[in-house]
């Protein structure tokens, strides 16, 4: 018993600091982390789009793996939010069911 | 007796010393200091801490070297996700206008989405930008993130600030996400 006492005491703070390390590792954000929703780049004006900007070339490297690798399906759905061509007032509705 | 005018001069000016240090004890001891966040500062105190910090924030920034690829694609990815995670909470984000942190912090964090730089502005600020992110504000909600992140994540999070003020939502979140 006095044992697992020392146990707790001792690993309690000790997990408590490590988690707050992983924090500000970028990786670790990785699992977690919410997918980019990139249906709004396909309703863009892509006109409009200046491939000169470093904004604009993020967005696309971004994307990339998305525009190759998934099927339309999940972007049709959220084509509806953002037709107007305006940000969708709710985001946090969009990005579930973008998530995993 | 009789005082010379010198000595004379002296002693008042050692009362009214006296006087000073006894009257700021008294003060400070009392506890009638109003500490919270939410008992705001005298209008001029706040003008003179603020005129104190940025005076000082000019001169200890004055001598860092901006790097010249701040504009890059990468630094935005990885500055945006960054800021996200670390910093949205208090200085808010495209579409979010207030939060907890903004509206009880005393002083207040400032909105980062709507401070946008002149091009002929910019150096100074991303070096007071630099310096700020890293050493943090005494006495303020602003941490200094320099013992936890290295200078290349904190200049990537001035890059992203210089673009911060014109993204839309949409653009936002794609530069921010974590994910692919
Ligand atoms: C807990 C709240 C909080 C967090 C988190 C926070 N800040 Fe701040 N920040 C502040 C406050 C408060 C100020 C204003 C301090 C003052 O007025 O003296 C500030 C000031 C700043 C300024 C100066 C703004 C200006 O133009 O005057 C910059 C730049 C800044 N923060 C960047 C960041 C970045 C980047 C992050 C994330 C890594 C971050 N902050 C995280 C609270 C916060």
């Amino acid at each position: 018993m006095n044992r697992s006492k020392w146990i707790t005491v001792i690993l309690a703070p000790a997990a408590l600091i490590s988690v707050s390390t992983w924090a500000h590792e970028p990786s670790e954000h990785m699992k977690t982390g919410e997918k980019a929703d990139c249906s709004a780049m396909h309703d863009m004006d892509h006109s409009k789009m200046d491939m000169n900007d470093p904004v604009m070339q993020a967005m696309m490297q971004k994307c990339m793996h998305q525009n190759h690798g998934e099927a339309k399906g999940g972007e049709k759905q959220n084509a509806e939010h953002s037709g107007n061509g305006r940000p969708p007032s709710n985001a946090k509705a969009d990005e579930h069911s973008h998530n995993h | 007796m009789s005082l010379t005018p010198l000595k004379a001069y002296l002693a008042g000016v050692a009362s009214v010393a006296a006087l000073l240090l006894v009257g700021s004890a008294t003060f400070v001891l009392s506890g009638w200091y109003p500490m919270g966040a939410d008992e705001h500062h005298h209008p001029l105190t706040y003008k003179l801490i603020t005129v104190l910090r940025e005076r000082s924030i000019e001169r200890a920034a004055s001598d860092i070297v901006v790097p010249k690829d701040l504009d890059s694609p990468d630094r935005l990815l990885a500055g945006g996700a960054d800021y996200n995670d670390m910093c949205a909470s208090c200085h808010l984000k495209p579409g979010k206008n207030e939060s907890d942190f903004s509206q009880g912090l005393y002083p207040s964090p400032p909105n980062l989405t709507q401070i946008s730089m002149a091009p002929n502005a910019m150096e100074k600020a991303d070096q007071r930008r630099f310096w700020i992110i890293k050493h943090g504000i005494k006495a303020s909600g602003m941490p200094a993130w320099g013992p936890t992140h290295d200078d290349e994540r904190i200049w990537n999070m001035v890059a992203f600030l210089q673009r911060l003020p014109e993204l839309s939502q949409q653009q936002y979140q794609i530069l921010t996400a974590r994910g692919e």
